[in-house]
């Protein structure tokens, strides 16, 4: 070591081993300074890092406040050997420095190269824009790579340990560095080992390697990290700590010439960033989410760190024991016994290998064995219940955070409902005061593009309305996703309604604009909907598609008829509803005119929830000009024949047609002239889903029976065809119902039946009492 | 060599379990003739110091054999679970060989399994004559397994009636035979252990008892996982069946290997290699150790009838009688990827005809 006042620990990014031998080094040397490979930017936030309300996994985000999409995430395990450094350091008020390249630095470096990528490839506003984006997910991921960069020579850079371990015969470099440390008594010499290791790996790295690493990063990272060292030196601190990822360990130890790193650090862009604590998952620690320095097996290593330091011979035993409670929560049989074998095979295991411990491989297959009796499926839940882990780390309520964040810790905290990393299903009765609550603020979220909760669709039945099925799973990127929104507002209530405004203004079209209406609704937001109801009413204006304005009035009609258990505010409703119908009402003959088979389907159906919407409406007005607009449909040959055979119908329906004229029309539609295709499409749309129908409403039966009855013999021939095709849809049980009827001949619904004189109205009235308890009314019994 | 038509294991490979032997110098477990160590490196293969070179028995994962190995040191009975044709057989023949040396204490696991053959049975004109006796007693594969302390192996454990298979649980855990009408007992010796097999399709024939499925360590076989494995496997075990047949027909082309078990390989998992094209499969399990036998019948073929070298033709009706099991269902399965698949390949042209010829 160059230098008797810097000591140098090389560690494995959150490697426990690393973690503790660190602690007990630290412990031997008492520093009084310690510098940490970090992002020097996040010293301002580094005391909450002291604080007791503070429990890791937690990441240090650092961010551009002006695009806060650039940002980097510093992950910190409880096991991490950085954050056991910060512990120590906080613990005994040492001054504590981070000493990486300063992310202001580095990320003002990636935007001006993301700038030049961008305009070379991409002249386009929209398309830049995208470039950008798709860099920055990435940022992230490289950024978090802390340990070296991102594509270094194989993964010797990345955890040049493991590669060690690997040597060794090790398949766990956790085990193998723990094997290193309980046989060395001394922590400090394992760093010096490994010290020399590094280099070793380093110079082997630097000859066979291709160079194609980005010398000039790591190099300017690693001369900053240097220049730190020597300002600790200037500032007269003797024994100097600094910890860093093993691979730059060598670099740090030969000083170089500061003359040279001074001028590599000179002239750098720069960018103001802020930072902060973040809760983080151990999920997101693991490889398998992408993250670049991450580890197989957070769950098992907080494990390692958790038991009892030195005893390590009963390690295998309390891990197969969780593993056991793991299994028998999911009500998979697990006995004692069980584990005694699985613990016994899992040490014969080692043995045979040569292990003096079972490590994790030895832990698993023991448990898929003999605890699953070979079947591999529980073996994937105990990876993602243990071996990963679940755990959330938290922040305290005072950290620096965005207030949008901080409104939403408030929220979560009223409404007792907190983030949590595993997927878990919830029933939101709205019913109560708080579930609605709880379902407002998971649409507000999802509005802002946050998607907390994922609606799901309700199994049992669709008609209840007051229950809202839920899928929540908290995303710690959430964290950045509330730092970009923001700039909508400092509330979550304020900035989805702002953000809803702004979608608005720039929706597209009615169809957006009736989506985004629904989402609006269910969240809750009175001005944002009154603004959208502004927007809704100017574009059902201008809309040329009458098919986009039938589809809005459904759902407002339903609101405005109903309200909702949401307690929208009907009145604002009932404007746009009185625009709707009215536009729909004139465009209609227009909207029908020349349509393809897939698009008269599609008008079919609209027909069909309009009519449904102005029933519900039950204004004279409406369905007046509803009925108006029917009959022009009706009337005019030339539309597709699904349209005005369903017109039709619904005139008849509601006797707007009598019987004669029905069937009048329906062997217009059938006569011979007519080309077969509309024929068949007119029946079909008469008589759609009518089996049961047709039975029992006599005006329709009779519609077709009179047509029917008026048919000559040839005639008759002619249209069997096309009617068999349609009357084929129905049931079996349809159809033989309705020849039972034919054969019985004209019935008549008999008249006395209906007649009201025949009621005993002394009966009837004894029953009203009940009834109205079952109805809720406030009836008082006449006497 | 031998008359025998087939040597068992410790018979076959004695030189190696000798070698391996002497070789050893880790701790062995009570009665057993190698370490652990050692009978992992019998069946996995290996080079000793002095030179010798052990044939892998069990080409595939190596920690499987760790697994089952560890576990019958931990005095654990073993389950071997896995489809017809994944060498379960094989290894607990060759796990007995290298443990106990004897890998002959077997018990046929069938539907007419009685408790005698786990247990024992009488000589009834003796038992007759002076009344039970030991000298009337017939001791089953199991009992003297527990007396000499060596591995017995039980095929087919399923196939065995439930009440039948419970006769094992008293065995397995108190490690003891009671012999009532003697009022004895047999007391397992150190070193005394089951291999149990079982087949996976046959799961529900006669499932295992929580309480028996409890006593063992199930160990599951695969299919091989990748083409170039299971061509190694049957060209190893084609070409020393061969030899003991003596055949004299030249060992079989890899080119040959290689097409046949790439024929089992889409048929068996339903999509070619290439990944382009779905298959139908045919209702047979168009195992390793069929694709063995294939490669056998095609080497006693072209050595009684052709001209000693294997050729299409002398594979083809082998092939077509082990995935053609079922005669319409299946026909038409093969018919299909014979036309789709196998005309359009390059260089399959003789083994199309063949095939087309072998209907």
């Amino acid at each position: 070591m160059a230098d008797p006042q810097v000591h140098i620990f090389g560690v494995r990014h959150h490697g426990p081993g690393s973690a503790r031998s660190l602690c007990r080094a630290l412990e031997a040397l008492s520093p009084d300074c310690v510098l940490i490979e970090g992002p020097p930017d996040a010293e301002e936030v580094l005391p909450i890092a002291a604080d007791s309300e503070i429990k890791p996994p937690v990441a240090l985000l650092i961010y551009d406040p002006d695009k806060p999409q650039r940002s980097v995430c510093y992950p910190f395990a409880v096991f991490s050997p950085e954050w056991q450094a910060i512990q120590f350091a906080m613990n005994k008020k040492i001054p504590l420095h981070f000493m990486d390249l300063p992310q202001s630095v580095q990320l003002a470096m990636r935007a001006e190269q993301e700038a030049k990528v961008s305009a070379n490839s991409a002249p386009e506003g929209e398309s830049s824009e995208r470039e950008i984006n798709k860099t920055d997910r990435a940022v992230p991921a490289a950024a978090m790579d802390d340990t070296g960069i991102a594509n270094s020579p194989g993964d010797i850079s990345r955890d040049p340990l493991a590669h060690l371990a690997r040597a060794a015969g090790y398949s766990d470099s956790e085990r193998w560095w723990e094997h290193l440390v309980e046989h060395r008594r001394d922590g400090g010499d394992v760093f010096t080992a490994v010290l020399e290791a590094m280099a070793a790996l380093r110079d082997a790295a630097i000859q066979s390697s291709l160079q194609q690493l980005e010398p000039e990063s790591e190099a300017r990272r690693e001369a900053h990290m240097r220049q730190s060292i020597r300002q600790a030196q200037k500032e007269g601190f003797e024994r100097i700590a600094v910890v860093c990822g093993a691979w730059h360990a060598p670099a740090l130890a030969k000083m170089s010439s500061a003359k040279n790193d001074a001028a590599q650090l000179k002239g750098l862009p720069k960018l103001k960033v802020s930072a902060t604590w973040i809760p983080w998952t151990y999920g997101r620690l693991a490889f398998a989410s992408g993250y670049g320095a991450g580890i197989e097996s957070p769950g098992w290593y907080d494990f390692l760190w958790a038991r009892d330091h030195g005893s390590s011979h009963d390690l295998a035993t309390r891990w197969l024991v969780n593993v056991a409670r793991l299994l028998r929560r999911e009500d998979l049989d697990v006995s004692s016994a069980n584990v005694i074998e699985a613990v016994r095979l899992a040490e014969a295991l080692a043995a045979l290998r040569g292990r003096p411990l079972p490590g994790l491989p030895e832990l698993n297959e023991a448990a898929e064995s003999v605890l699953c009796f070979g079947d591999a499926l529980p073996l994937r839940l105990i990876s993602e219940k243990l071996i990963v882990g679940e755990r959330l780390g938290a922040i305290p309520d005072d950290t620096p955070s965005v207030p949008l964040a901080r409104d939403l810790a408030r929220e979560q905290k009223r409404l007792r409902f907190p983030p949590e990393p595993a997927q878990k299903q919830i029933d939101l009765d709205l019913r109560t005061a708080t579930d609605l609550d709880r379902s407002r603020l998971l649409h507000r979220l999802n509005l802002l593009g946050i998607p907390w909760g994922d609606a799901q669709r309700h199994r049992r039945s669709q008609k209840g309305t007051f229950h809202e099925l839920w899928a929540v799973q908290w995303q710690p990127d959430f964290a950045v996703a509330l730092i970009e929104s923001g700039v909508w507002g400092n509330t979550i209530a304020a900035a989805a309604g702002a953000k809803v405004r702004h979608e608005a203004d720039v929706a597209p079209d009615l169809q957006a604009l009736t989506a985004l209406l629904d989402a609006t609704l269910l969240a809750d937001l009175p001005e944002a909907v009154e603004h959208l109801m502004s927007r809704l009413q100017a574009a059902a204006a201008v809309a040329s598609d009458v098919g986009h304005l039938m589809q809005a009035l459904a759902p407002l009609a339903n609101i405005l008829r109903y309200g909702n258990v949401r307690k929208t505010d009907t009145d604002m409703v009932a404007g746009v509803v009185n625009g709707l119908v009215a536009r729909i009402c004139i465009g209609l003959p227009g909207g029908c005119g020349s349509l393809n088979d897939e698009a008269a389907e599609e008008m079919f159906r609209k027909l069909l929830e309009t009519h449904a919407a102005i029933g519900i409406l039950q204004d004279p007005g409406h369905t007046a000009a509803w009925n108006a607009a029917l009959r022009q449909l009706a009337d005019s040959p030339g539309f597709h024949g699904l349209v005005v055979g369903r017109a039709c119908r619904l005139l008849r329906e509601t006797q707007q047609v009598d019987a004669p004229d029905a069937a009048r029309r329906l062997g217009l539609a059938l006569s011979t002239a007519t080309a077969p295709a509309h024929a068949v499409a007119w029946v079909d749309s008469f008589l759609r889903n009518s089996g049961l129908l047709l039975l029992h409403d006599d005006i329709l039966w009779q519609s077709l029976d009179d047509w029917i009855s008026s048919l000559t013999a040839d005639h008759f021939t002619m249209v069997l065809p096309l009617l068999r095709r349609t009357f084929s849809t129905f049931q079996i049980a349809e159809r033989r119902q309705m020849g039972v009827r034919v054969i019985s001949g004209p019935t008549r619904t008999p008249a006395g039946s209906l007649n009201p004189t025949d009621f005993d109205s002394d009966r009837a009235s004894k029953a009203l009492p009940l009834l109205a308890q079952l109805l809720g009314l406030n009836w008082e019994v006449k006497t | 060599m031998s008359n025998q038509l087939r040597l068992h294991a410790e018979q076959q490979y004695a030189d190696e379990l000798k070698a391996l032997g002497q070789a050893d110098t880790r701790p062995r477990p009570p009665s057993w003739k190698l370490s652990p160590w050692a009978t992992a490196t019998y069946l996995l293969g290996g080079k000793l110091d002095d030179g010798t070179v052990i044939m892998p028995k069990y080409i595939g994962d190596r920690r499987i054999i760790e697994i089952a190995v560890a576990t019958l040191a931990t005095d654990r009975a073993l389950l071997l679970l896995g489809v017809p044709g994944t060498a379960k057989t094989w290894v607990a023949e060759h796990l007995s060989a290298a443990i106990s040396g004897d890998s002959t204490l077997l018990v046929q696991g069938t539907a007419g399994t009685s408790e005698e053959s786990l247990r024992y049975g009488w000589n009834y004109a003796e038992l007759l004559a002076k009344g039970p006796s030991s000298r009337a007693l017939v001791s089953s594969p199991m009992m003297r397994a527990m007396q000499d302390g060596k591995i017995a192996r039980v095929e087919e454990l399923t196939r065995i009636p439930a009440d039948v298979q419970d006769t094992l649980i008293t065995i397995l855990s108190e490690k003891n035979l009671p012999i009532p009408e003697l009022g004895e007992e047999v007391q397992a010796v150190k070193g005394f252990n089951v291999i149990a097999t079982a087949n996976n399709r046959d799961r529900g024939v006669n499932e295992l008892s929580s309480a028996l499925r409890r006593r063992f360590n199930t160990v599951v076989l695969p299919l091989p996982e990748n083409l170039d494995e299971e061509v190694q496997i049957v060209q190893q075990r084609s070409e020393q069946l061969g030899r003991a047949l003596e055949l004299p027909a030249e060992p079989p082309a890899l080119e040959e290997i290689r097409r046949v078990v790439t024929v089992f390989r889409e048929l068996r998992g339903g999509v070619t290699t290439d990944g382009k094209t779905k298959l139908k499969s045919p209702s047979a399990t168009l195992s390793t150790a069929e694709a063995i036998g294939v490669m056998n019948q095609g080497l006693s073929l072209a050595a009684h009838y052709g001209d000693g070298v294997l050729r299409a033709a002398d594979v083809a009706g082998a092939m077509v009688g082990a995935i053609v099991k079922d005669p319409v269902q299946d026909r038409i399965v093969w018919q299909e990827y014979l036309e789709t698949v196998v005309k359009e390949r390059d260089g399959w042209k003789d083994l199309y005809r063949a095939c087309k010829k072998a209907e």
